[in-house]
């Protein structure tokens, strides 16, 4: 490399350094910019810096799921989505632009039924954010300890009752908020669940690619991670189907 | 008068009735015994069944025979000496199938409001001709002349294949009479084959050839191609062929019948029939390969896509053609296995199958009709053919090359098909996605979360030692509460320690004389004394407002202690409160002795108020 070469390269370096480093709000409210102004796939760039320079917030995860809806690029739209509900489950918006990207994908995969009492519960643990949840578990708790000390401290009877009384409601309550919280982070930190990113991808029915097909996926598809072995990995879809794919195919949320 | 027209009454009415009651139905045959080519003649005889006649005439089951003319209706009526009898004869000409026994069953008849049914007619049918040396009729003439001279003969070249080989069959007319003209009455039956008609020359040439020394004239009838479908003895049916046969009459010594004569003869119909022929089929070998369909003969197989290069959502034409002799209109579809997310139809099959000369060859074409719905560089799998040949005895596989078919992203967009979509996925396609969010808070390093934080897990401690702190301060308070006389017992022996130490001290420390000072003594006995009463007043629990030597003395004996002890507490008690009142009296050695004494007293009362 010549002299002449190296020189405005290093110029760009210096000129880098010189620029002083941007806040992630800052970021955000340019890649939100760009998005207003109709420039998706800059958007999608925009807020893809962001989280990769170690920043997240379900907005910002909406957000780039929007810009990627927008690019075209649908399979990356519903990971996002995915990642951002993870956060923000209880989202309306999230929910409808998640609903909206499934139509558009080929597969329609009828969900095997539950049970009613599990649409409930899923209710009940995405009713809150993760932080709130938590903030409510630790009040329910200094609760309870607060009736403790109350029982403890009281010198009459009278006193005495209403703290047991007021201690054991809320213990109950902080026991069921606390299995809550932990099945809500259960939930943020699973990784056995992806999307398939490939525009089209086989499934098969044993980890090679000689083995028979199972069935085709198309992009976009909600997966559970099962197993993996080598560069397969097993999956299970909606309706319980199971087999293998290339670990590459997916991304996980 | 009156009488008269009574009788003519009575005679009209009896006549009438004697007319009904007088119907009769017959039947009946012109022989009883008939040559197996003979033909014979049945009549049903319906009579005096008055001016009505006879109507819906059910004949019997003549399945056995051949219905060669009829039903011939004649009429008579014939008046003699008044009386009217009228007749109506159906009339039917026969020729039997078979050889044997048979008995034509009832026919029925209604005439007169009344069902007549005829007698059954018993009829024997004997090989060859029954008249032949008889000089009768001219149609029992006819089948004499034309007998065996008239036959009609089915070949095969093979009686013994596998499945599905061809088999030829002939069927050829052998004649020395000349025959007007023909038509099939009956096909043969072929089941268990499939069958393709070769074709012939519309006019049959004929050849001679000689059988059983006898000169025939031989012409192909019908020549077919046959393909046994399933292993067994399989048999061909017979094939009738009736035929118009040119017959000249015997020369008769009448003169004048023979110049009536017709010099060319006259035409009879005749039924020819051939024999049935058995066919062995052998069941094709075990183990085909999994793609055999039933093929048989010898056969070729080529591929051929339209485009290499296509766009998506632009069909591809696939053509398999298999061509070859053998039974080609049995070949099924061979599958083809296209990549995944191709749209495949059903293919379109045509075939062109050549039907003359010894074998059946031709081809088979089988049209696909590719969709590929995604790009990318697709892989058409080779297409593999099985068929067995007959020849090699073994199965033969035929294998395409791979097909490798390049897909470019095609102009439209895949729009997705809503099939089963509910009322809400429709009303959802038509909405676009919500606008983002626009706040900028919320963005906190990844994987930080509340819980994780340290201030978090530090504040999780501040309700525990709030809770613990309240307890342990309650303990402390409610043992200060609930055990003072124990605290005070615990605490008895330290208190009274720490007076006698400060006693000690006084004692030891010389005043500038050499001897303790009177105000030094004063202190050394108020020590002893305190030390003394605040150890009774913690050990006895009593206040020390309330305490006076006797009520101390009065506790302890209460509490068993030692006589001599509590005289000496006594004692010491006193000395200390006369030394308070009278100081100078005292010297060192009894202030020894007074602490020695207290130190004693209160080691033995700790052993006792334990």
């Amino acid at each position: 490399m010549t002299m002449r070469r190296i020189l405005p390269l290093l110029l760009i370096l210096v000129a880098a350094r010189e620029v002083p480093a941007q806040t992630p709000e800052q970021l955000l409210r340019q890649a939100n910019q760009l998005y207003q102004q109709g420039k998706f796939p800059e958007a999608r760039e925009a807020y893809g810096a962001i989280l990769s320079s170690g920043y997240e917030s379900p907005e910002l995860l909406y957000n780039l799921g929007n810009a990627c809806y927008k690019s075209g690029s649908v399979p990356a739209a519903i990971l996002n989505y995915e990642r951002a509900r993870r956060l923000l489950p209880g989202d309306e918006d999230l929910r409808h632009n998640l609903q909206i990207a499934s139509m558009v994908i080929t597969d329609r995969i009828e969900p095997t039924p539950r049970l009613f009492v599990w649409d409930y519960w899923d209710g009940i643990k995405n009713w809150f954010s993760l932080s709130g949840l938590t903030l409510m578990v630790y009040l329910l708790y200094a609760l309870v300890a607060v009736m403790a000390s109350a029982f403890f401290l009281a010198r009459t009877y009278a006193l005495r009752k209403i703290a047991i009384l007021a201690g054991s409601g809320s213990l109950v309550l902080f026991l069921f908020f606390l299995v809550v919280l932990i099945a809500r982070l259960g939930d943020v930190t699973r990784t056995d669940e992806a999307v398939v990113m490939s525009q089209i991808v086989t499934v098969k029915n044993s980890p090679d690619a000689k083995s028979s097909d199972a069935f085709v996926l198309h992009g976009g598809v909600k997966v559970q991670l099962i197993d993996r072995v080598g560069g397969w990995s097993k999956v299970r879809i909606a309706d319980g189907k199971v087999g293998w794919l290339e670990a590459t195919a997916v991304e996980v949320i | 008068m009156k009488r008269t027209l009574i009788a003519l009454c009575a005679t009209v009415l009896v006549s009438a009735l004697a007319c009904a009651q007088n119907a009769q139905f017959q039947a009946g045959v012109d022989r009883a015994q008939v040559g197996s080519g003979e033909q014979f003649s049945l009549q049903f005889t319906l009579t005096n069944a008055g001016t009505g006649g006879g109507k819906n005439l059910q004949l019997p089951d003549l399945g056995k025979f051949h219905i060669m003319s009829g039903p011939n209706e004649s009429s008579s009526m014939q008046i003699i000496n008044g009386a009217v009898s009228s007749s109506v004869t159906y009339h039917y000409v026969l020729q039997p199938k078979e050889i044997g026994k048979f008995t034509i069953g009832a026919a029925t008849i209604e005439a007169g409001g009344v069902t007549l049914r005829s007698a059954p007619v018993v009829i024997e049918v004997v090989k060859g001709s029954t008249r032949a040396n008889q000089p009768g009729g001219k149609q029992d003439d006819a089948a004499a002349q034309i007998g065996d001279n008239l036959l009609l003969k089915a070949t095969v070249d093979r009686t013994h294949v596998v499945q599905g080989e061809q088999v030829n069959l002939v069927f050829k007319i052998y004649t020395r009479v000349s025959i007007a003209n023909y038509a099939v009455e009956k096909n043969p039956t072929m089941t268990g084959f499939w069958g393709e008609d070769v074709e012939t020359p519309k006019n049959i040439q004929t050849n001679p050839e000689t059988v059983n020394g006898k000169q025939f004239r031989v012409g192909i009838i019908k020549r077919m191609a046959l393909f046994p479908t399933q292993p067994g003895a399989l048999e061909v049916g017979p094939m009738e062929l009736q035929t118009s046969v040119q017959v000249q009459d015997r020369r008769s010594t009448d003169p004048f019948e023979s110049f009536f004569r017709d010099p060319f003869g006259r035409q009879v119909n005749y039924i020819v029939k051939s024999e049935a022929i058995k066919i062995k089929v052998d069941p094709l070998p075990p183990d085909p390969p999994s793609d055999f369909k039933g093929a048989v003969g010898q056969f070729a197989m080529s591929t051929t896509v339209d485009k290499k290069t296509t766009r998506t959502n632009e069909p591809i034409d696939l053509k398999v053609t298999v061509s070859g002799t053998g039974n080609i209109k049995l070949i099924e579809s061979p599958a083809v296995e296209l990549p995944a997310d191709f749209e495949q139809y059903t293919p379109k099959v045509s075939d062109n199958i050549n039907r003359t000369g010894d074998r059946i060859s031709g081809s088979k074409t089988f049209e696909y009709l590719l969709i590929p719905r995604y790009p990318g560089l697709k892989v058409i799998k080779p297409v593999t053919f099985s068929y067995y040949d007959p020849a090699k005895r073994e199965y033969v596989r035929l294998r395409s090359p791979q097909i490798e078919l390049n897909v470019e992203q095609g102009a439209a967009a895949v729009t997705p098909l809503i099939s089963g979509g509910s009322q809400e996925d429709v009303r959802l396609l038509s909405q676009d996605i919500r606008f983002i969010k626009l706040g900028e808070s919320g963005l906190s390093p990844r994987g930080e979360h509340l819980h994780t934080s340290g201030v978090f897990i530090a504040m999780l401690l501040l309700p525990l030692a709030c809770a613990g702190g309240a307890l342990v301060y309650a303990r402390q308070r409610q043992a200060v509460m609930l055990d003072q006389a124990g605290y005070r017992n615990r605490r008895a022996i330290k208190v009274a320690r720490k007076g006698l130490k400060q006693a000690e001290y006084l004692l030891k420390e010389k005043g500038s004389t050499g001897a303790p000072a009177s105000n030094q003594r004063l202190r050394f006995y108020g020590e002893i004394s305190k030390a003394l009463w605040k150890y009774l007043g913690d050990k006895l629990t009593i206040p020390q407002s309330a305490f006076s030597i006797e009520g101390a003395v009065a506790e302890l004996s209460r509490r068993e202690a030692p006589a001599d002890l509590i005289a000496s507490l006594k004692a010491l008690l006193e000395t200390c409160d006369l030394a308070r009142f009278a100081p100078t009296s005292l010297d060192l050695t009894v202030m020894q002795r007074t602490y020695d004494e207290a130190q004693r007293i209160i080691v033995a009362l700790e052993r006792i108020l334990r």
